[in-house]
C-alpha cells in the first residue's frame, strides 16, 4: 500500500545539508499497524509528515497504493486527505470554534458529503464512540481523553484507508493511553484501517505488529 | 458548507469580541459618513435633473470684458424672449425673472418674502406642479400671486389658499392686495426657484405688475439685471444659439454693452455644479474624497487586526488542510468572516443613517435626502459596498493565513511574518497620515475662519444688529426714515443707529465707475457704492482718515466719501490730498466732490482684495434697505425685545426680521464654515478610527509578548523599561507619519489659502500641535494598555505556558 524508496529529507543550514531523513525505504502492506520509534530527532515526525503528505521529501520515491504521490498538485493531495488519509495528532488539533458533532462533520463537509449523508454517519461515530452525550459541547469542554476520542472520530469519518498518529496518547495519562490504544487495536482489526503510529512509548509499540525505529534519519535493523 | 462558513464566522467573531468591536465601530463609522456623503453628493447631483426636459433647458451665463464687475447671474432682459420670437427653430421657450425683497403682510403675519417678477411660462416650461390654480393662467393676471406649499401654510396656516389675498408692499411706501391664483407644490431643488444661496423665492408674481414695484421694463434693452432660462428645441445646437445671441446683441443692445458682453447659454444640468468657478463640484470632490480615505482607515484597520490575530487562527487553517479543505475553500471561509463583520457594521450604519443624517445635515448646511427617498436601485449600493469591503479586507488576511505551509500552521507559526509586520508598520503609517493631514487641514481652516470674524475686519461687528425696513425710496420716504432712525437712537439699549442701502454682507447695489472730473472719461476706475447716512461710521465704527463724513442736515448733495483703496487707485499721495477733489461719472453731469476718507474695511468676502469705495448720501440716492443698530453691552435679548416693540410701533405691518452681524458673516462665509464644520467630523472620524486601531494592534501585541514582559521581569525590568517597547513600536511610525503629512498638507492648504486675497501665514504651529496631540494621544493607549501587563505577577504569565 505504503513505499518508500530511498527518501531522503533534509535542510540547508549555512552551507551545510542537515539530513532529517536518510535513505528511507519501507513498505507498508494494508491492514498493518505500524509503530515508528526513535529518540527525540531521529526524524519520527518529518517520516510521519512525508507518509501523510504533509511535506515533500527532497529525494526518493513514494508510490501510496500504487502511485507516485512525491509530486502532487495541491488538488490531487487534497483528494487523498479526503478520502484515503486520517490523521490523530498528539495535541488532538479540534476546531476549538466547532462543536464535537461539527468537528466530526468537517471532514464530510470538505468530501462533499449531503446533509442526510453526513447525519447518519457523524451519529454513527457519535454512537461508537459513546459520545453522543457529548455532541454539543465544545472541545474545551472535555477532558484530554475525550478530545482525543472525538480527534479518531474525526479521523475516520471519512472512512480513509489508512491513519497517520502522531503521538496519539502523549498528552494523556494512562488510563485514557489505554483507552485510545484499545480503540486503534479495534479498528485495526475490524475494520481493516492501516494504522501508522509514531510513538515513544514501548507499551503502546506492542498494540502494532510491526516496529520501525529510526536514529539520526536512518531506519535502524 | 455556506452555512458551516457563517458559523465559524459568527462564533470566531464572538470569540474574538474585542477586536471585532473595535473593527465594527471603525468601519461603522467609516460607512456610515460614506452613506451620508454618497446621499449628499446624489442629492446634489440631482438639483435641475427633475426639470422638464432638463436636457435641454439653459441658463443664460453674462461674460463681461474688461475691469467691469458685473454679475454673470443677471443679463439683457429681453435677450430670452426674443431668441423665441425671432429663433423659433432654435428656442422653444423661455422663462425671466426679475428679483426682489418686499414686506408681505396677511391679517397679522408679516415677513419679508424673495420674491420673483417673473414670466408666465415658468410653469409649464419646467412642469412645476400646482396644488391648486391653473398653470396655464396663473402667472397672466396683473396683481396674482402664485406661492409656495409652505408659504401658503405660513400666512394661511393650511394649503388650501386659492382665491385668497395677501398684501404686498411697493418700494414707495404703498401696498396692495394680489390675489393667489396657484400653490406651488414642493419642488426638489432647482436653479428656477432658488438661483443662489441669497434668492430664497417663495412668491411668483407676473411681470405685468413690475411697474407697481417701480422696476424697469423686460423689455427694456438698457435693463442688464435680470436672470434668462431658455429651452432649446429638440436638435438646436448651442452654437447655433450663441450665434442668434450674438446677433441680437449686435442689433439691439446699448453701445457700451455690445462690445463688452457674451452671454453663454450654460446648461442647467451643470449649472448648479459648476457655478462660483465649480464650488459646488469641488465641495463634492472634497467630501468624497475624504468619505474614501475614512472608509479606506477602516478597512486597514480591519487588515491590520486580521493579520495580526492571525497566529491563533493558524492552527485551524492546519487542521482543515489535513481534513481535506482546498485553500479556495479557506479563502472563502476568511472572505464570509470579514463579509459577515461588514454587513453588521452596515446594517449599524443604516440603522444609524437617519440619526446621524439631521446632524450631517447641520454640517454641510444643506439637507440630506431620506434614505427612503433615494430611488430603488440604491439598495445594490449598500449590498455592493458591503461585498467590495469585505472583499477588500479580507482577501489579504484570506491569502496570506491559507498560503501558509500545513506543517507550519500546525504548529502555529507564520512563517511570513517579517514580512507582515512592515506591512503592517505601513498601513498604520498611512492611517496616521492621513489623521494628521486632515486634523492639520482643520486646524489651518479654522484658523483662517477666525480671521473672518476677527479684529482686521476693518470695522466692529460686535453688538451690531440689521433689520430690512419697508421701502418708500422718495425724498419723503427717506426723510420719514430719518424721524423713526433718531426715535430708536433714543432709546437706552441703543448706542447709534444707522439707514443704509448696503450692510458689510458683501452685497451691494451699484459698482460706478468713477474717474477725476476734468480728467479722461475713458479711464475709469471701478468702485463699490455704499449709500448711507451720517451714521454709518459712528455704528459699524470704521475710522475717518481725514476730512468729514456726511452730516445730518442733508446738505451733502454732490459730496461723497471714498476709502484710502479709492485714494490710491484715483492716484492721490495722502487721504488729505483727496479731500475736496472733484469726481465723476462717466453719463452723469453732476460733480461729486470729496468730503472724507475713511480707513479701508472688509466689504466683500476675504477671497477677494479690498476694492475701492465710494459712499453716496442716502438723502440723495433715496435707496435704503437696512436699519442697523449699535447695541450697548448688556442684556442682549432685552435690547432686542425693546427694539422689536418700538418697531411695531413705528412701522404697524412690518417684521423686524433681524440678524447679528456675526450671522450676516456666517451667511457670507458659509462655505468656509461648511468646510470647517467638515473638516473637524472628518477629523474626529478619522482620530476614531486610527486610535481604535491602535487600540487593537497593542492589545494583540501585549497579547502575543505577555511571556516576553513576564521574563523581562524576572530578569529584572521595571514596567517604565516595559511601556518603552511598545512606545518604541510606533514611535518611529507617527515621526514618519508627520514626514510624509506635513508637506502633503502644507501642499494642499497653501493652495486653499491662496484663494483668499486675505490669509492667515502658514507657521509651525497648526503643523506641530496635531503632530503633538497625536502623538500624545497614542502614547496615552500605549500606557494604559501595557501598564496591565507590566504590573501582573509574572509567574502566572509563565506558569500558563
Amino acid at each position: 500500500m505504503i513505499q518508500l524508496k530511498k527518501i531522503y529529507k533534509y535542510y540547508n543550514t549555512g552551507s551545510k545539508k542537515a539530513y532529517v531523513l536518510s535513505d528511507v525505504s519501507l513498505d507498508i502492506a494494508e491492514g498493518e499497524f505500524v509503530s515508528i520509534m526513535g529518540p527525540s530527532g531521529s526524524g519520527k515526525s518529518t517520516l510521519l509528515h512525508i507518509l501523510g503528505l504533509l511535506e515533500e521529501a527532497n529525494e526518493g520515491e513514494y508510490l501510496f497504493l500504487g502511485e507516485n504521490v512525491s509530486k502532487l498538485t495541491e488538488k490531487k493531495r487534497t483528494e487523498l486527505h479526503r478520502n484515503q488519509i486520517g490523521f490523530v495528532f498528539q495535541a488532538y488539533h479540534l476546531i476549538d470554534e466547532l462543536t464535537v458533532y461539527e468537528n466530526i462533520e468537517t471532514p464530510l463537509l470538505y468530501k462533499g458529503l449531503n446533509s442526510s449523508e453526513r447525519k447518519s454517519r457523524v451519529a454513527e461515530l457519535l454512537d461508537k464512540f459513546n459520545i453522543v452525550g457529548r455532541k454539543d459541547l465544545f472541545p474545551s469542554q472535555l477532558s484530554g481523553g475525550q478530545q482525543q476520542l472525538v480527534g479518531i472520530a474525526r479521523a475516520i469519518a471519512g472512512n480513509p484507508k489508512v491513519i497517520f498518529a502522531d503521538e496519539p496518547t502523549g498528552n494523556l495519562h494512562s488510563d485514557q493511553a489505554t483507552e485510545i490504544m484499545e480503540l486503534f487495536k479495534k479498528l485495526n482489526e475490524q475494520e481493516k484501517v492501516t494504522i501508522v503510529q509514531v510513538t515513544h512509548s514501548e507499551h503502546n509499540a506492542t498494540y502494532g505488529n510491526r516496529v520501525i525505529r529510526l536514529k539520526d534519519g536512518l531506519i535502524q535493523r | 458548507m455556506l452555512r458551516n462558513y457563517f458559523k465559524t464566522a459568527w462564533r470566531n467573531i464572538f470569540k474574538h469580541r474585542f477586536y471585532s468591536i473595535v473593527n465594527v465601530v471603525g468601519l461603522f463609522a467609516g460607512i456610515t459618513f460614506t452613506l451620508l456623503i454618497g446621499a449628499y453628493v446624489w442629492g446634489e447631483l440631482q438639483v435641475n435633473k427633475k426639470l422638464n426636459h432638463a436636457g435641454r433647458q439653459y441658463f443664460l451665463q453674462s461674460e463681461w470684458k474688461g475691469e467691469d464687475i458685473h454679475y454673470s447671474i443677471t443679463t439683457l432682459s429681453p435677450i430670452a424672449k426674443r431668441l423665441k420670437e425671432d429663433y423659433p427653430s432654435l428656442v422653444a421657450n423661455y422663462y425671466r425673472w426679475d428679483g426682489i425683497t418686499s414686506g408681505v403682510t396677511k391679517g397679522d403675519k408679516s415677513f419679508r418674502e424673495g420674491i420673483q417678477l417673473g414670466d408666465s411660462t415658468m410653469l409649464s416650461m419646467y412642469g412645476f406642479e400646482l396644488l391648486a390654480g391653473n398653470p396655464s393662467t396663473a402667472l397672466k393676471e396683473p396683481y396674482t400671486a402664485v406661492i409656495t406649499e409652505a408659504t401658503a401654510i405660513k400666512y394661511f396656516g393650511q394649503k388650501e389658499a386659492l382665491g385668497q389675498t395677501i398684501s404686498i408692499q411697493s418700494f414707495s411706501g404703498g401696498k396692495s392686495d394680489f390675489t393667489i391664483t396657484g400653490v406651488l407644490k414642493d419642488q426638489p431643488k432647482n436653479s428656477v426657484i432658488n438661483l443662489n444661496g441669497n434668492n430664497n423665492n417663495t412668491i411668483f408674481i407676473p411681470t405685468n405688475t413690475y411697474a407697481f414695484f417701480g422696476r424697469t421694463s423686460l423689455e427694456d434693452w438698457s435693463n442688464n439685471s435680470i436672470p434668462s432660462y431658455i429651452e432649446l428645441k429638440e436638435g438646436a445646437t448651442i452654437a447655433g444659439v450663441e450665434k442668434a445671441i450674438h446677433q441680437l446683441i449686435q442689433t439691439n443692445a446699448p453701445d457700451g454693452i455690445k462690445a463688452n458682453l457674451t452671454i453663454r447659454p450654460i446648461a442647467l444640468t451643470e449649472y448648479y455644479l459648476q457655478k462660483d468657478n465649480g464650488l459646488v463640484k469641488r465641495m463634492l470632490y472634497t467630501l468624497s474624497l475624504i468619505a474614501l480615505f475614512i472608509l479606506l482607515m477602516a478597512v486597514v484597520n480591519f487588515i491590520n487586526i486580521s493579520i495580526s490575530n492571525a497566529g491563533s487562527r493558524m492552527r485551524e487553517i492546519g487542521v482543515r488542510k489535513v481534513l481535506g479543505g482546498l485553500r479556495i475553500q479557506f479563502i472563502m471561509q476568511f472572505l464570509t468572516e470579514s463579509f459577515v463583520l461588514v454587513l453588521v457594521a452596515t446594517l449599524f450604519a443604516l440603522a444609524a443613517y437617519p440619526l446621524a443624517s439631521p446632524v450631517f445635515s447641520g454640517i454641510v448646511g444643506k439637507s440630506i435626502p431620506a434614505l427612503s427617498s433615494l430611488p430603488l436601485y440604491f439598495v445594490l449600493v449598500p449590498l455592493v459596498m458591503v461585498l467590495l469591503i469585505a472583499l477588500l479586507a479580507g482577501v489579504y488576511p484570506a491569502f496570506v493565513l491559507s498560503a501558509n505551509n500545513t506543517v507550519n500552521s500546525l504548529k502555529g507559526k507564520l512563517k511570513t511574518v517579517k514580512e507582515n509586520i512592515v506591512l503592517r508598520k505601513s498601513l498604520v503609517g498611512f492611517q496616521f497620515a492621513i489623521a494628521l493631514v486632515v486634523l492639520i487641514a482643520a486646524v489651518i481652516v479654522s484658523q483662517q475662519v477666525s480671521l473672518f470674524f476677527s479684529k482686521s475686519l476693518g470695522y466692529n461687528k460686535e453688538f451690531v444688529v440689521a433689520s430690512q425696513v419697508p421701502r418708500d425710496w422718495s425724498p419723503a420716504g427717506v426723510k420719514k426714515m430719518q424721524t423713526i432712525r433718531n426715535e430708536f437712537a433714543a432709546m437706552p439699549q441703543v448706542s447709534a443707529v444707522t439707514l443704509s442701502y448696503e450692510i458689510p454682507n458683501g452685497n451691494n447695489g451699484n459698482e460706478p465707475q468713477v474717474y477725476k472730473s476734468g480728467g479722461d472719461s475713458t479711464k475709469t476706475i471701478g468702485m463699490q457704492a455704499l449709500v448711507t447716512d451720517e451714521n454709518y461710521l459712528s455704528t459699524y465704527q470704521i475710522p475717518l482718515q481725514s476730512g468729514e463724513f456726511f452730516d445730518s442736515r442733508m446738505q451733502d448733495s454732490g459730496k461723497v466719501v471714498i476709502n484710502e483703496k479709492a485714494v490710491a487707485a484715483l492716484g492721490y499721495k495722502t487721504p488729505a490730498a483727496a479731500i475736496g477733489q472733484q469726481l465723476r461719472i462717466p453719463g452723469d453731469p453732476t460733480i461729486f466732490t470729496v468730503k472724507g476718507v475713511t480707513s479701508n474695511f472688509h466689504f466683500f468676502s476675504m477671497q477677494d482684495a479690498m476694492s475701492p469705495i465710494v459712499f453716496f448720501n442716502v438723502y440723495t440716492a433715496v435707496v435704503h434697505r437696512y436699519l442697523s443698530f449699535k447695541l450697548k453691552p448688556g442684556n442682549t435679548t432685552a435690547s432686542i425685545e425693546a427694539i422689536q416693540k418700538k418697531w411695531s410701533q413705528l412701522m404697524p405691518g412690518s417684521s423686524f426680521e433681524y440678524q447679528f452681524m456675526d450671522d450676516t458673516l456666517k451667511n457670507l462665509y458659509a462655505n468656509e464654515i461648511q468646510l470647517k464644520k467638515a473638516a473637524f467630523t472628518a477629523t474626529v472620524l478619522s482620530l476614531i478610527i486610527v486610535l481604535l486601531g491602535v487600540l487593537g494592534l497593542i492589545s494583540l501585541s501585549v497579547h502575543k509578548r505577555v511571556k516576553e514582559i513576564s521574563i523581562r521581569k524576572v530578569l529584572g525590568a521595571s514596567v517604565p523599561h516595559i511601556t518603552l517597547l511598545f512606545i518604541k513600536e510606533f514611535a518611529a511610525i507617527v515621526v514618519l507619519a508627520a514626514c510624509v503629512a506635513v508637506p502633503i498638507a502644507w501642499y494642499l492648504m497653501s493652495g486653499w489659502l491662496n484663494n483668499y486675497a486675505y490669509r492667515i501665514n502658514l507657521t509651525a504651529q497648526p503643523f506641530l500641535l496635531p503632530i503633538i496631540a497625536l502623538g500624545l494621544m497614542t502614547l496615552l493607549l500605549i500606557v494604559l494598555q501595557t501598564l496591565k501587563a507590566a504590573l501582573a505577577n509574572p509567574m502566572k504569565n509563565l506558569k500558563s505556558e
